[in-house]
């Protein structure tokens, strides 16, 4: 039984640009210590290798220090990595891996499969057919070679690719880097292991993505796994399991909120959210100015206790009752700027509602 | 609220009570001059409402001089529908009372209810003051502040306020404008006045602009990278497919051959120049043989040329020779004329000798006799001249002995004259024999005898003796003496008896003198230079005279027949002479010419002997036999060789050699090329490589990254703050604008008070208020649409008219919420112009339609059109 540890699109060095700065950072730091997890996992596991099927950084100009904290945090396993370039990192004449060699960082146990070839993995009695991309954008089917190539007798054979299967992810279609659908069949492959996608998804019984280990961003899709293949011989129809990995939650809340329970099931539901998660929250309908004030709170509690919290509310209109302008005393002409407001709907009308109505508001807590 | 009495007593002026009680209720002139009361009576109603009985601050009401007076004012009044009595006395006896029909209040109550049915307050302390009066501060205009209304109206504006309000019965906002303000404030943090980005907004708009900016830069630098990377990728393609391919190979290898053609058609150049140099000796034999054959010829023409050469020097040698031979005849001929010239030439110049000497003998002659002549007479002038000097010399009186003869004769003259002046007469007249002498000589006669000293007159009877006097007379004697002994002396000396001698004898010399002086010069024109010279002259004439003769004796005897003339015999001399050189340079000409014929006649001879015995040589015979066969066969190689070469030219042209050494060099350079290009794509992708990883190793992606995320930030940051920015200037202009229209609104009623007052004064005219209730702007219609000028600005006049104006507008508000509103002016519009005056009082009159006025005035008669009487005081 041989056991892989198949991963890939760690984007390394992604940044993240909608987030606070502290956010943001951390969300970066949060790749290296998937990378970290995925090598405790293979020593856990006693894996015979683990393949990273591309975009292994996120960019070609990446410091010396990032590449350096990667390959750092590959340490813990120190059995056989065999890496290829994606499209983020393709083998270009000058580019990211070539960086990596000149900094000579890259440990002997990890194999960078800079060119189309063989990897041969003699003590797991496997060869990894790699087709590493060495531009960004391919528009012939790289793996296609594989059908030719030999392997040892009596070994596993294994390909490693990053791109798009053709016909079964609609959104690729005619997408840059195409892989046929039927590789692993054709070229008589015990398991492809591909990159690209970056959710967990399997395209056949020997053909898996095995999508980022750590969530990037808000597109639920499986994101977040690894998978630990076991093959028990040449021609044995591996068994595949998608093992958690990822530490961020990137969720997604969209809601509408138009009646006091709506706020209150919101409220409810960002006070269930956990110090992991990343929240995207784009909010439409009508709030009055009670049901803002607890919003404003319950998104300032939560902001306070998830890693990052995102909130679209630009769909919201703060239309304040009746009950509300009683209880702010707004008479004579503030009354009426306050209903002229109430009545009008873009952004900075809105804005100068809200603001007026935290002027009265505070009026009235100063005067009570 | 209609007053309708007032009663004061003990209060300034009005010792003793005085009351008026029938005030109308509209309309009310009190006129009066000044000092007559009026100003108290004013006094006396402020001082009933506004100052509490027990303030100090009624002191002014105390008549002048009073201290134990009681200052009493006692009012009635109607407010609403209930009639009020106030009496109030300060100083001395303070109470207050007010009744109203069975109601009453005393003391501070009573003044606290005025207080609240009027509208005013009460000092805290001391005198009442402007900020206490409310309603009636503005309504009781004191002399001479009606136009400044700005006061008055602050310290009413709380009724006013109300009033309004009332009257609109509605509500401005409740601390509105502590919200506008805090707006201001908030908005004032984001934006300028001008509405310009400040502070936070300002700074996120320039961090924005600025991670934008960094962002582009990284980007472009980026896309820089990429295609560098790619370039770096083509190149080293293109390095590897052309290292495999290696163009320069087959270069080299078409450079092979190529050289080995040129090498090839150079080897065809090398046999080109083989049949050249064949042709060439080919060419050389024939051409030394023509040469030969052709020499040949020359020299047989050359030996006949000198044969008639030689024939021609014979020639020309034989006739110099005789043209000498005449020559020499013509010489001797001419030497012999010569001969004979010469022989008459010499007797000719011996005759004409001859006469000459004769000529000259007879001239020396005479020239000795005539120098004998003058010498001789010469002789016996200088004899004559010697003698006569002689004789003048024996007459001579020196000339200063003279002199002093002549001075002294004068002097002697001069003292006798004297004398004769100074001596004692001694005239007498005597008779015959009388017997009478003076110092013995008898005196007889007649006479007079001139003593000068001392005489003795013998009488007959005795003697007397005459002494003249004087000094003089002796000294003149005494000098007189010695004077004519000094001239004695001289005359002696000189050898002469007198003077007049002395002067004869000078006479005599000087003629003596002229005689020997006419000699002298009769001798120098006989000889100028002496006798001596012209004896010599005398002497040499002779001797001249003596060669000459022995000249003549010595010449030859004369010829028998006359000889020629000299210039005829010296003119045939050198015509012979002549004739002889010319024969004779002939002659040598002659005989030179004769002996070149000769010479170049040796000379052709020798030549053409030498040629002739030359060419006569017999191995000279076979030579010239031999040498046409061997031009023949020289020429035939000639031509041989020229085919040979031909056929290698004709081979060179068909191989081009020029073309192949450019295709060799072409290929050699292309080779060349293709290498170095090879090698500098060679450095230039290892040069790219190196700066790719040099860049590279900054990270720029990453960096690009970070920046898009500070970008990203910033442009948040940015869009919030500018949507605050907007919301605030949204809000801001709402507020202010709602605020405004609430204000407008809300002193409508007040404004169509002013409306009604104003259009009154000016025509078409409007006085608008603005928040704080006070009038600010004038408009009225002008030259150019409307003029609007700040209440501030008008002048005085106009202010006080408008003050009056407002106070009257306020009135109407004050009356229509149900407030008192009695009008009290006190020597109001003293500034204003009769015409503007009379608008004025249309509106005074206006307003007691609807409230009572009480005017005070010094100026009756300004007041009596106002249809009420106007009261004195």
């Amino acid at each position: 039984m041989t056991t892989l540890i198949h991963t890939a699109d760690w984007q390394i060095g992604r940044q993240y640009g909608g987030f606070e700065p502290e956010d943001a950072a951390a969300l970066a730091d949060a790749r290296f210590a998937a990378v970290e997890r995925i090598a405790h996992l293979a020593a856990d596991e006693q894996a015979d290798a683990v393949l990273v099927a591309g975009d292994v950084f996120d960019a070609q100009g990446v410091s010396a220090r990032t590449i350096r904290r990667m390959f750092n945090a590959m340490a813990p396993f120190a059995g056989p990595w065999v890496l290829i370039p994606g499209n983020h990192d393709a083998a270009l004449a000058e580019g990211v891996w070539r960086h990596a060699l000149r900094l000579n960082v890259v440990p002997a146990n990890v194999k960078l499969a800079l060119e189309p070839g063989v990897v041969e993995l003699p003590e797991a009695r496997a060869a990894v057919l790699c087709a590493p991309l060495t531009q960004r954008h391919t528009y012939t089917d790289l793996t296609e070679p594989f059908d030719g190539w030999a392997t040892p007798e009596g070994w596993l054979r294994l390909g490693l690719a990053h791109g798009a299967v053709q016909g079964l992810l609609a959104e690729d279609i005619d997408s840059a880097n195409p892989i046929a659908p039927d590789r692993a069949e054709r070229a008589r492959l015990d398991y492809l292991a591909l990159g690209d996608w970056h959710g967990a998804k399997r395209i056949g019984e020997r053909c898996w993505y095995a999508g980022t280990p750590e969530q990037d961003r808000f597109k639920d899709n499986g994101a977040g796994q690894v998978l630990r293949v076991r093959i028990a011989g040449p021609g044995a129809v591996p068994e595949v399991e998608a093992l958690p990995l990822g530490r961020h939650r990137w969720r997604t809340l969209e809601r509408r909120l138009a009646v006091p329970s709506d706020v209150e099931a919101l409220v409810a539901e960002l006070a269930a959210c956990g110090a992991d998660e990343i929240l995207q929250l784009t909010l439409t309908g009508t709030l009055d100015l009670a049901g803002r004030a607890r919003l404003d709170e319950a998104i300032a509690a939560a902001e306070a206790r998830v890693r990052a919290l995102r909130c679209e509310r630009g769909g919201l209109r703060l239309a304040p009752t009746a009950e509300d302008l009683a209880a702010l005393h707004a008479d004579g002409y503030l009354g009426e700027v306050l209903a002229e407001l109430r009545e009008a709907d873009g952004p900075v009308e809105q804005e100068a509602l809200a603001l007026l109505a935290g002027l009265l508001a505070g009026r009235e807590e100063a005067a009570a | 609220m209609k007053l309708t009495r007032l009663r004061v007593a003990e209060l300034r002026r009005f010792r003793e009570p005085f009351e008026i009680s029938d005030f109308a209720p509209g309309l009310n002139v009190f006129a009066a001059p000044n000092e007559s009361g009026k100003s108290t009576l004013v006094r006396a109603i402020r001082a009933a409402f506004f100052e509490r009985h027990r303030s100090s601050g009624a002191e002014d009401l105390r008549p002048w001089g009073d201290s134990a007076a009681a200052p009493t004012v006692e009012l009635d009044f109607t407010l609403g529908c209930s009639d009020y009595r106030l009496v109030k006395s300060f100083l001395q006896k303070k109470r207050c009372e007010l009744v109203a029909g069975a109601r009453r209040w005393e003391g501070a109550e009573a003044e606290d209810h005025l207080a609240e049915l009027l509208g005013f307050e009460y000092a805290l302390k001391g005198a009442s003051g402007q900020k206490h009066w409310g309603i009636p501060g503005l309504l009781w205009v004191e002399q001479g502040t009606t136009q400044a209304i700005a006061e008055p109206v602050e310290h009413a504006a709380a009724h006013l306020q109300r009033a309004l309000n009332a009257s609109l019965g509605e509500v401005a906002a409740t601390g509105g404008d502590e919200v506008l303000e805090r707006v201001r404030a908030l908005r004032r943090e984001l934006l300028t006045a001008t509405g310009r980005p400040t502070g936070a907004l300002a700074e996120a708009l320039r961090v924005a602009d600025e991670s934008a900016a960094r962002v582009a830069e990284t980007e472009a630098a980026v896309r820089r990278h990429a295609e560098q990377v790619d370039r770096l990728k083509r190149l080293r393609d293109e390095h590897e497919a052309e290292t495999k391919e290696a163009p320069w190979t087959a270069l080299r290898q078409q450079l092979a051959q190529a050289e080995a053609a040129l090498a090839a058609a150079e080897g065809l150049q090398r046999e080109h120049d083989a049949a050249a140099a064949a042709l060439r000796q080919a060419d050389g034999l024939a051409g030394l043989l023509r040469q030969q054959i052709a020499d040949e010829a020359r020299r047989q023409q050359e030996l006949a040329a000198r044969e008639s050469t030689r024939a021609g020097t014979q020639r020309r040698h034989e006739a110099a020779t005789g043209a000498e031979a005449a020559a020499r005849q013509a010489l001797a001929t001419a030497e012999s004329r010569f001969a004979a010239a010469r022989a008459a030439l010499v007797l000719a110049r011996q005759e004409q000798t001859r006469a000459q000497l004769g000529r000259d003998l007879a001239a020396a002659r005479q020239a000795a006799d005539s120098a004998a002549a003058a010498l001789e007479r010469a002789r016996a002038e200088a004899t004559r001249a010697a003698t006569l000097r002689r004789e003048a010399d024996a007459l001579a009186v020196p000339q200063a002995e003279l002199k002093t003869l002549r001075q002294q004769s004068q002097r002697l003259h001069e003292l006798g004259i004297r004398q004769d002046a100074v001596a004692t007469r001694l005239a007498f007249e005597l008779q015959a024999d009388a017997g009478v002498a003076l110092d013995g000589a008898p005196l007889v006669g007649q006479g007079e005898r001139r003593l000068t000293q001392a005489a003795t007159l013998t009488l007959p009877g005795g003697t007397v003796t005459v002494v003249p006097g004087g000094e003089d007379l002796a000294a003149l004697v005494r000098e007189h003496a010695r004077l004519a002994d000094e001239r004695a002396a001289l005359l002696q000396r000189l050898g002469l008896a007198s003077a007049d001698e002395a002067e004869a004898r000078a006479a005599a010399h000087a003629l003596k003198s002229q005689e020997a002086e006419s000699a002298r010069q009769a001798l120098a024109l006989l000889a100028p230079q002496g006798l001596d010279t012209l004896e010599a002259e005398r002497s040499r004439a002779q001797a001249r005279h003596a060669e000459a003769e022995q000249a003549l004796a010595a010449l030859p005897p004369a010829p028998d027949t006359a000889p020629p003339a000299v210039a005829a015999a010296e003119a045939e001399a050198t015509a012979a002479e002549q004739a002889r050189a010319d024969a004779a340079r002939q002659a040598e000409a002659r005989q030179r010419e004769r002996a070149t014929a000769e010479a170049e006649h040796q000379a052709a001879v020798r030549e053409h002997q030498a040629l002739a015995e030359a060419l006569a040589a017999p191995e000279r015979a076979e030579a010239q036999r031999r040498q046409p066969l061997a031009l023949a066969d020289a020429q035939a190689q000639q031509a041989a060789a020229q085919r040979g070469l031909d056929a290698v030219q004709a081979r060179i042209a068909a191989a081009r050699p020029d073309i192949l050494r450019q295709d060799v060099e072409r290929l050699r350079r292309s080779a060349d090329e293709a290498e170095r290009a090879h090698r500098a794509r060679e450095l230039e992708v290892a040069r790219l490589a190196a700066e790719l990883a040099a860049v590279g190793a900054q990270g720029l992606d990453e960096q690009l990254a970070g920046e898009r995320a500070a970008a990203e930030h910033a442009a948040r940051r940015r869009d919030e703050l500018q949507r605050r920015a907007d919301a605030l200037e949204l809000l801001l202009g709402k507020l202010e604008s709602h605020r405004q229209a609430l204000t407008r609104r809300l002193q409508a009623p007040l404004q169509k008070h002013l409306d009604h007052y104003a259009s009154l004064l000016f025509p078409a005219g409007r006085l608008e208020v603005g928040d704080s209730l006070r009038p600010e702007v004038l408009a009225r219609p002008g030259q150019r649409g409307e003029e609007r000028g700040a209440f501030e600005t008008l002048s005085f006049g106009a202010r006080e008219q408008l003050g009056l104006v407002c106070r009257l507008a306020y009135a109407d508000l004050l009356r229509e919420a149900g407030r008192p509103t009695l009008v009290i002016l006190d020597d109001a519009l003293v500034h204003t112009d009769a015409e503007r005056l009379e608008r004025m009082k249309r509106i005074v009159f206006d307003a007691a339609q609807r409230h009572q006025l009480l005017v005070f005035s010094c100026h009756p008669a300004q007041w009596r059109d106002l249809g009420v009487p106007v009261r004195r005081l």
